[in-house]
């Protein structure tokens, strides 16, 4: 993995829709050289012919089942943990001004 | 009491309000509990079942509808469900009524309990130092006697390592043995749903309850569920038990060490096979990387709903990015932002194959090479932890070194989905509890528990627990 700086992670930060302040950009950086010598070691291992393992168990399962509704909950619940509704919508700032 | 014993005591009303006094009496020690859960009403509608009258606990992302579900995280402190989790409903149809929601490390990606938004969980065994994570409210109140049940969940070792540093019985089932519908994800090819008792058999009576199908969860298995209670067998002649030698060549404890050996030897007297095996170290030093790329890679895409629009603590900003851009850097801590740059990265179109592709092949590699030797045995065994519980001024002042096998070897359970359990071996440092582990083969969780209560025999620990002045 190659080294970062504290600007590069500010920014990678800013695509996951958060920051990191001065002090956090440059913990990153430090702890992402720790990571990275962990990742030495697990690119160390030679796995030629190997394939991922994505899931536990790769045993097929029926995601299939009768068209029938089994779980509904009202307009007003859904919203209910919404900090400012209007007419059944979520309300955020105009897109369009 | 345990569960079996109130059962049979039966007096339900008691054991729930004493419960709820003792949870109420001891969180200013322990400060175990997020939201307490006023039993009355719950009282007047206990179903008959098998957890009739049994006060349980919660681990606080488990969706709870109406009551408040925070994951332990400030974005979500003001979340209230609409709908239950599975198990949930499971126990209240079996009778149980839900006293607490419990602590946990932020979104459950800890294993120290010190991220939690309200503050540190505290060892029952000794104040100073940590319950362990990420479910260590659940484990400190099993531990501290207020609760025989507290739900809980693994994704690295969860509930195996607080169980260790705590002194209880801690379970970790079969990838898809019990529901994950309503539980807020970690990473989901690792995380599982489990729980504390204080002893085993209470434990398999536990997983009669919560295990089985559900049409709501997409890994849920289809698997008929055992009556595990009925079908322990503390007869273990025969069985093949496997020692973990490389979790033994890490340690360093000579007295955790010397309560592992006196497992072992009680096993070998009870009848069991009992075969060392070395396996592949470099594999064995590769689980913590692995665990690393894959959980932080599968955190950051779950997490990624966490914006404030639909539920959580927004925050205001002049336009929808940068609400949800000051929701996350607000709501969300330092450490938590951090581990999903590092997922974000290895989720790069050009890292995927040299970061998390890499960890999925690895993955598999570990499994196959401890599966080959599972396969022909019944369980395989080490110490939960080389230490008990560390300081809490250590930890934060990161004074604690861990060692990369005999500190995360449980991971292997998650990978692979195996059942594993830790339960309490005995005490070090004079009154600090350690505890054992035990993996057996998919789905074969009575293995697990036969041998578990042969161990319980061994050390006399059943039902062990630590009065909190």
């Amino acid at each position: 993995m190659d080294n970062k700086d504290a600007l590069y992670f500010k920014k990678l930060a800013k695509q996951l829709m958060f920051e990191l302040n001065d002090q956090e950009a440059n913990e990153m950086v430090q702890e992402f050289e720790e990571f990275n010598h962990l990742l030495t070691h697990l690119a160390s291992i030679d796995t030629t012919g190997v394939k991922e393992m994505i899931y536990p168990f790769e045993e097929p399962v029926t995601y299939l089942r009768e068209d029938e509704l089994i779980h509904v909950i009202t307009q007003q619940e859904a919203l209910s943990n919404v900090s400012n509704s209007q007419q059944g919508h979520f309300v955020v700032p105009k897109v369009v001004k | 009491m345990n569960i079996i014993e109130m059962l049979k005591d039966g007096n339900d009303q008691k054991h729930v309000v004493d419960a709820y006094e003792l949870a109420l009496k001891v969180q200013p020690s322990i400060n175990a509990v997020v939201t307490f859960i006023d039993p009355c009403k719950q009282l007047e509608e206990v179903k008959e079942g098998k957890l009739k009258g049994i006060p349980v606990a919660l681990k606080d992302n488990v969706n709870t509808k109406g009551i408040k579900t925070t994951a332990s995280s400030k974005i979500l402190e003001n979340y209230i469900p609409v709908y239950d989790a599975t198990i949930v409903k499971k126990l209240k149809d079996a009778g149980a009524v839900i006293i607490a929601k419990t602590s946990m490390d932020e979104l459950a990606m800890g294993g120290t309990n010190l991220s939690a938004a309200t503050g540190p969980v505290y060892n029952p065994y000794d104040v100073t130092r940590i319950s362990g994570g990420s479910s260590g409210g659940s484990a400190a109140v099993v531990a501290s006697g207020v609760v025989p049940l507290a739900i809980g969940s693994d994704t690295g070792d969860s509930i195996r390592k607080p169980a260790s540093f705590c002194g209880v019985v801690g379970v970790k089932p079969t990838y898809g043995r019990i529901s994950r519908y309503g539980i807020i994800p970690y990473a989901s090819s690792l995380d599982h749903v489990g729980y504390f008792t204080r002893n085993v058999k209470d434990a398999a009576l536990a997983l009669e309850v919560l295990a089985g199908y559900d049409p709501m969860d997409a890994t849920s298995s289809q698997r008929e569920v055992p009556e595990y209670s009925k079908l322990i067998n503390s007869d273990i002649t025969g069985k093949k038990v496997i020692v973990f030698k490389n979790v033994l060549n890490h340690m360093n404890n000579e007295e955790t060490l010397a309560l592992f050996q006196r497992v072992i030897d009680g096993l070998k007297t009870k009848g069991a096979i009992v075969k060392e095996v070395t396996f592949n170290e470099e594999l064995m030093k590769a689980i913590l990387p692995t665990y690393h790329v894959i959980a932080n890679c599968e955190a950051t895409a779950n997490h990624s709903n966490l914006d404030g629009i639909r539920f959580g603590n927004k925050q205001e900003g002049s336009d929808t990015f940068e609400i949800m851009c000051n929701t996350r850097s607000q709501g969300l801590s330092s450490s938590i932002r951090k581990r999903f740059v590092i997922g974000s990265y290895a989720l790069f179109e050009e890292n995927q194959e040299k970061y998390l592709k890499q960890a999925q092949r690895v993955r598999r590699m570990i499994v196959e090479e401890i599966s080959s030797y599972l396969k022909d045995a019944d369980v395989l065994i080490a110490p939960a932890s080389n230490a008990a519980a560390p300081k809490i001024a250590d930890v934060l002042a990161k004074h604690v070194e861990e060692d990369l096998v005999a500190e995360n070897h449980m991971v292997f359970a998650n990978f692979s989905g195996y059942p594993s359990m830790t339960l309490p071996m005995g005490y070090i440092h004079q009154h600090l509890p350690v505890g054992v582990n035990i993996t057996a083969n998919a789905f074969k969780e009575v293995d697990m528990f036969s041998i578990g209560s042969v161990i319980e025999e061994i050390t006399g620990l059943k039902d062990a627990y630590k009065e909190v002045k």
